[in-house]
């Protein structure tokens, strides 16, 4: 069944088309890669998605519902979540206060009943607290939870902006290049972790990596964009081999440079 | 240590604190009762505009605005009608404003009421703009209210302001209403609200991405912070026993910015501290106004001299105590107990 589609998406910022005529049609439980040099347009789509950016011209659709313009928030409550390029948490908030403010958005309780310590509200409070903590646990975060969300080493921070995003309890997942910045090693274990999730928070992924050994091993579809334009889309191995593409990446015909 | 002692622990130095109050309404000097008061009235101010400005990240200097709308609407319900009458000489008052009087507390009420319908009012339309242009806005718009208050002769008075006010502010009040910011606000805070606000104050675009309503919860912090200014505004006036429109000017705003700033953005603790040191040596330097003898050379006393030093104090603050005196942190029973028994050691 197809959960997220993208419809002649296009985006122009000013002069320069930074995405165009961008088609997409995710199906319940795909991981697919999104991938393409530096500045191919990539964390655009993901602004679009989640309405940063207006789109141009286009659609965007969830699971049957028209999404296009709707409010950044009420996107992320319709069940996409996200991680960014540029680890943006929370800094001086703990890693647990990281985790918790992304379950506001389903509170019920009022301002004065969260005040007034009422009951209704302190039995949501404690749900919360509970549920982040399963949340730190599952990403191996629990003995950093009380530590400033900004005073975590890098490959950590980019773990805690995973577990931020499943506490908003989402449909689609998307994932900016969450291995930049790590050693091989811990890319190995973030390619395990993005499996074991997927299928914990029965998740449909959608990933932006540099990392082509990543991709190459976990996603089941690859898009490719260059210049806006996607130039390639199919199985790991057609895109390897596609000359295409292997252009666009420097020419090297090296695809893991 | 556990609940149970903490909470213990809060209630003794509640009731304490109570008993001091009590003390002091009793049987101080007028003068020193005086600055208390304006101790608690820069408590309730400085943790109210701390709440849009460093929980929420949202640098307003709207606070004066708030403060007189609370003032004045408090103050003509308040005023028995004969009072109004010998007040508004120039234009008599409207009706029905010159038939109420309602009791001190309810009066407030309705003054903090007025004062958050402006704080939706402004915070509304400038969550558009953020940083610089929003502390530009909220400026302009205390502006705007001083001069709606300078032109409705009818229903302010005018320049001619209100003389006369009955003095019903006292400690009880004043501390009375400075313990319930200090509650509800650190309550709020520290709740789920409360993180979606300190998540728009540390990054908005991260924020909203995770479900943040950026409008819902901006006006929220600016309702509930024009709402207690409104409060103090009207407290103010009450122990001022006067006020006209330029009782509540920029250099208003600006003590109480530099009560948020010195005592730490997102420290309420800081706050509570800065704002009754404030009110203190707002008092004990006003000597360096009287005209004073150095060196053999008369210096002829300069008002405004106060606000000077307070200035200077703030440059170097900021530019070397960024955090200001308590950064983030709060005061709590563990601190307390903790840094004794670190001493001890
Ligand atoms: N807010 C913006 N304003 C103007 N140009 C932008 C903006 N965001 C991205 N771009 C441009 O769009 C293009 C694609 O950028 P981006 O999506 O970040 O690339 P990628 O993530 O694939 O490296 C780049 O040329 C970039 O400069
Ligand atoms: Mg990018």
């Amino acid at each position: 069944m197809s959960l997220l589609k993208l419809e002649h998406v296009t985006k122009r910022f000013g002069g320069l088309t930074a995405v165009s005529d961008f088609n997409l049609d995710l199906q319940e439980g795909e991981l697919v890669g999104l991938i393409g040099p530096n500045g191919a347009g990539k964390t655009t789509i993901f602004n679009l998605i989640t309405n940063t950016y207006l789109v141009s011209e286009g659609k965007v659709i969830l699971g049957g519902k028209d999404i296009t313009g709707m409010k950044t928030d009420r996107i992320t409550a319709e069940g996409i979540a996200r991680t960014f390029q540029n680890i943006r948490l929370f800094g001086e908030l703990t890693a647990l206060d990281n985790v918790r403010t992304a379950f506001h958005l389903r509170l019920k309780s009022s301002v004065l009943s969260a005040v007034f310590g009422l009951p209704g509200y302190r039995k949501e409070e404690k749900e919360i607290d509970d549920k982040a903590m399963l949340l730190l646990k599952t990403l191996g975060l629990e003995k950093y939870k009380d530590d400033l969300a900004g005073s975590l080493p890098y490959g950590l921070q980019r773990k805690l902006e995973i577990s931020r995003a499943l506490a908003t309890n989402p449909k689609v997942l998307l994932l900016d290049e969450p291995a930049a910045g790590m050693n091989p090693e811990e890319t190995l274990a973030l390619a395990a972790l993005i499996m074991r999730i997927r299928k914990e928070f029965n998740l449909t992924v959608l990933l932006i990596e540099h990392d082509m050994s990543l991709v190459m091993s976990i996603c089941e579809r690859i898009v490719v964009l260059d210049h806006g334009v996607t130039i390639a889309r199919g199985l790991p191995k057609e895109i390897q081999n596609n000359p295409e593409v292997i252009t666009a990446y420097l020419g090297t015909g090296d695809l893991y440079a | 240590m556990d609940r149970r002692m903490k909470l213990i622990l809060t209630i003794v130095s509640l009731l304490v604190f109570i008993l001091l109050l009590w003390l002091a309404e009793s049987y101080m000097d007028p003068f020193i009762k005086r600055i208390l008061n304006v101790a608690a009235i820069y408590v309730i101010l400085g943790v109210s505009l701390n709440l849009i400005n460093g929980f929420t990240g949202q640098f307003s200097l709207g606070h004066a605005g708030f403060m007189s709308l609370g003032a004045y609407a408090s103050a003509l319900l308040y005023m028995s009608p004969a009072l109004k009458a010998t007040n508004f000489f120039i234009e008599p008052i409207i009706w029905p404003l010159s038939e109420i009087q309602i009791p001190f507390f309810f009066a407030l009420l309705v003054g903090g009421a007025i004062a958050a319908v402006a704080g939706f009012a402004v915070g509304a339309p400038c969550l558009r703009v953020g940083g610089d242009y929003l502390a530009i806005v909220t400026y302009g718009f205390a502006e705007i209210i001083r001069v709606i208050l300078n032109n409705l002769q009818n229903i302010t008075n005018g320049p001619l302001g209100l003389k006369g006010l009955p003095t019903y502010t006292n400690l009880y009040w004043s501390w009375g209403w400075a313990l319930f910011t200090i509650f509800f606000i650190k309550k709020l805070v520290d709740s789920s609200y409360g993180r979606a606000l300190k998540s728009i104050r540390e990054d908005e675009v991260a924020a909203e991405a995770m479900g943040v309503n950026l409008f819902k919860h901006k006006t929220l912090a600016f309702v509930i912070g024009a709402f207690f200014a409104g409060i103090g505004g009207g407290l103010l006036g009450s122990l001022l026993m006067t006020i006209d429109p330029n009782s509540f000017n920029i250099s208003l705003t600006f003590q109480i910015v530099m009560i948020v700033l010195l005592g730490g953005l997102g420290s309420i603790t800081g706050s509570v501290v800065m704002g009754v040191s404030i009110a203190f040596l707002m008092e004990l330097l006003r000597f360096v106004e009287s005209p004073m003898t150095i060196f053999g050379l008369t210096i002829p006393g300069i008002s405004g001299m106060r606000m000077l030093i307070f200035a200077l104090i703030l440059v170097i603050t900021v530019i070397f105590f960024r955090r200001g005196l308590f950064g983030q942190k709060e005061f709590s029973w563990d601190w307390i107990f903790r840094s004794k028994r670190r001493n001890a050691e």
